[in-house]
């Protein structure tokens, strides 16, 4: 029974969405973006779907997914390619469609996807803000600004946009994977792996809640022992990165390319040190 | 349903409760923040909140606030007045720290749809928004392993309240409930446990193609299965290696406790041999 139910839930996603094509532009140059900021905190694009529009679209980090409302989809004549139709159409869903020419201002990104719909969210926003900034259509979400090196600044109202070849994997097929996983009897952990040889041993009890983790033992001759690092010393960060756990230690060095020198931050004897260390090749 | 799910992972709040917001005067440093997209594509960046943490957070710009979880607020304490609960200290990963910020501690209906079946990857406990987010220019390169946050002076004004008819966020919320009840039917457990991987002891080198053995530590488990300097190791698991980047990705998931079969060339000879996985890196 549980099996079935399980199965049950699975078979809608059985079909995905046809993965973007993301291509760079030959010559990568930064465009800048103004962006509306709202009084609720949001922020609004303008943006054009083949050349169509423009349009009002919230530009939302949060978002995996492209939306635009039914309305933009029928004006710029995509609502007719929409593909993947779902059986019973809650808010107003009509599919997917991808987009060959989608630009937000200036910035052009070709083959993004986007789901048709009417979000409840976006709805209530539109009718905030219609009276002043136009009806507001969709959200901007990870499909387009993915392809691009991407800096958001509140004071100046701007973002700027530069293509880096990022190729970005579909996010329903990632969805797929992840419940398909799941669905044998155990989900299985993650392993977090180091990327070079370090010559330590870490170690943290259950009941300590403190930040870092404890060294057990340095390999005499090895990187860590080369980098400065001691016997009873309390790693704090790798990286940057914090280690309040083995794991995230482990994570940390997952980063840490051999040959390349890192910095780690420790306690010992109360006083924050700091010292480099290059792991080698090896594990 | 994929679209509920798809509905269920936009990071998109209405707004939060009413009153204003103090600021700190920048500085004028880049941080390098460290993230990781989500298998939602969501992204994830650390954080502390009273010294406490890590958890999890997700950069939203569809947020107009730093938003948490209600266990989350109640475990690391705050003071809630009029809608928004004040801390003492944020901290975000890569050196950054924020003082008194200021949060609506609430149960959004994506975390809790998406930490229900484990869909992120891990577990997720709340979205930094607008109010955060607006006293930096952020930098996003998902080629890269890190943000770049830098301060900029910029008083952001608080964020306005919308109301929406129905006084939610017209009907998402049942989502996370509808994704909670069928992960439960499901048997769908998340599993957010992460394992150190397993140690060897050797120090590797690739030469003209081959894969060979540098150093091996003393007691380590590579010296305990017999292991020498100057092996070449041919496959590992049955798969046969070309570089160091083979074997690394070959061990990648063992954890501590798994072993590992090798076979490697000594001088004429080729042998097989099984490595007990230990503790250490």
């Amino acid at each position: 029974m549980k099996k079935l139910l399980a199965t049950l839930l699975l078979l809608p996603l059985g079909v995905c969405f046809v993965r973007a094509d993301e291509k760079s532009l030959e010559k990568p140059k930064t465009q800048t973006v103004k962006f509306e900021l709202v009084p609720s905190g949001h922020f609004i694009v303008s943006v054009k779907l083949n050349g169509n529009g423009p349009y009002n679209l919230i530009f939302d980090t949060g978002a995996p997914t492209t939306l635009i409302t039914p309305r933009i989809a029928k004006d710029a004549k995509l609502a007719g390619d929409a593909k993947d139709k779902p059986l019973i159409p809650l808010f107003g869903m009509m599919g997917q469609v991808k987009v060959k020419e989608f630009s937000v201002g200036d910035v052009l990104a070709k083959d993004v996807g986007a789901m048709i719909m009417e979000h409840p969210t976006v709805k209530a926003f539109s009718q905030e803000y219609e009276k002043k900034y136009g009806s507001i259509d969709g959200i901007v979400g990870f499909p387009f600004f993915a392809q691009f090196k991407m800096t958001v600044d509140y004071s100046t109202k701007e973002m700027t946009f530069t293509p880096n070849g990022y190729k970005a994997s579909d996010v329903m097929q990632d969805l797929m994977q992840t419940m398909m996983s799941s669905m044998g009897s155990k989900p299985q952990p993650r392993v977090a792996a180091p990327a070079g040889l370090w010559g330590m041993e870490l170690a943290k009890s259950k009941d300590d809640e403190a930040d870092g983790v404890d060294v057990k033992a340095v390999i005499a001759g090895m990187s860590s022992d080369a980098g400065g690092l001691k016997t009873g010393d309390r790693i704090l960060t790798i990286d940057g990165r914090w280690t309040d756990s083995i794991a995230d230690a482990y994570t940390a060095t997952s980063y840490a390319k051999p040959g390349k020198p890192v910095a780690v931050v420790v306690k010992r004897d109360g006083k924050e040190v700091k010292l480099t260390i290059t792991p080698k090749l090896g594990l | 349903m994929k679209y509920l799910l798809l509905l269920g992972l936009i990071g998109l709040v209405l707004s939060p409760a009413k009153a204003e917001e103090k600021k700190d005067p920048p500085k004028a440093t880049t941080y390098d923040v460290p993230y990781r997209l989500t298998d939602t594509k969501h992204i994830h960046v650390r954080v502390k909140i009273n010294g406490k943490g890590p958890f999890n957070f997700i950069i939203d710009t569809g947020a107009p606030a730093l938003f948490m979880t209600e266990a989350i607020a109640k475990k690391v304490g705050g003071k809630t007045e009029d809608g928004w609960t004040t801390f003492d200290k944020l901290d975000i990963e890569g050196g950054l720290s924020i003082d008194k910020p200021r949060g609506v501690a609430v149960d959004m209906f994506q975390l809790k749809g998406m930490n229900s079946m484990g869909l992120a990857g891990v577990e997720l406990h709340g979205v930094l928004g607008y109010n955060v987010l607006a006293r930096f220019k952020i930098e996003y390169d998902f080629n890269e392993t890190k943000l770049k946050w830098t301060p900029v002076d910029f008083k952001a004004p608080d964020p306005m309240r919308i109301k929406d008819k129905n006084g939610g966020q017209g009907g998402l919320e049942m989502i996370g409930t509808l994704t909670q009840v069928m992960s439960m039917l499901g048997g769908l457990k998340p599993n957010f446990t992460v394992h150190p991987r397993g140690f060897i002891g050797a120090e590797l080198e690739s030469k003209s193609n081959e894969l060979i053995v540098k150093t091996v530590l003393a007691g380590s488990p590579a010296d305990k299965a017999g292991l020498k300097v100057g092996d070449r190791i041919e496959s590992a698991k049955g798969k046969s290696l070309s570089s160091s980047q083979d074997l690394l990705e070959a061990v990648k998931k063992l954890p501590e406790g798994t072993s590992l079969k090798l076979s490697i060339k000594r001088g004429e000879d080729t042998k097989d041999m099984t490595v007990e996985l230990g503790k250490g890196l």
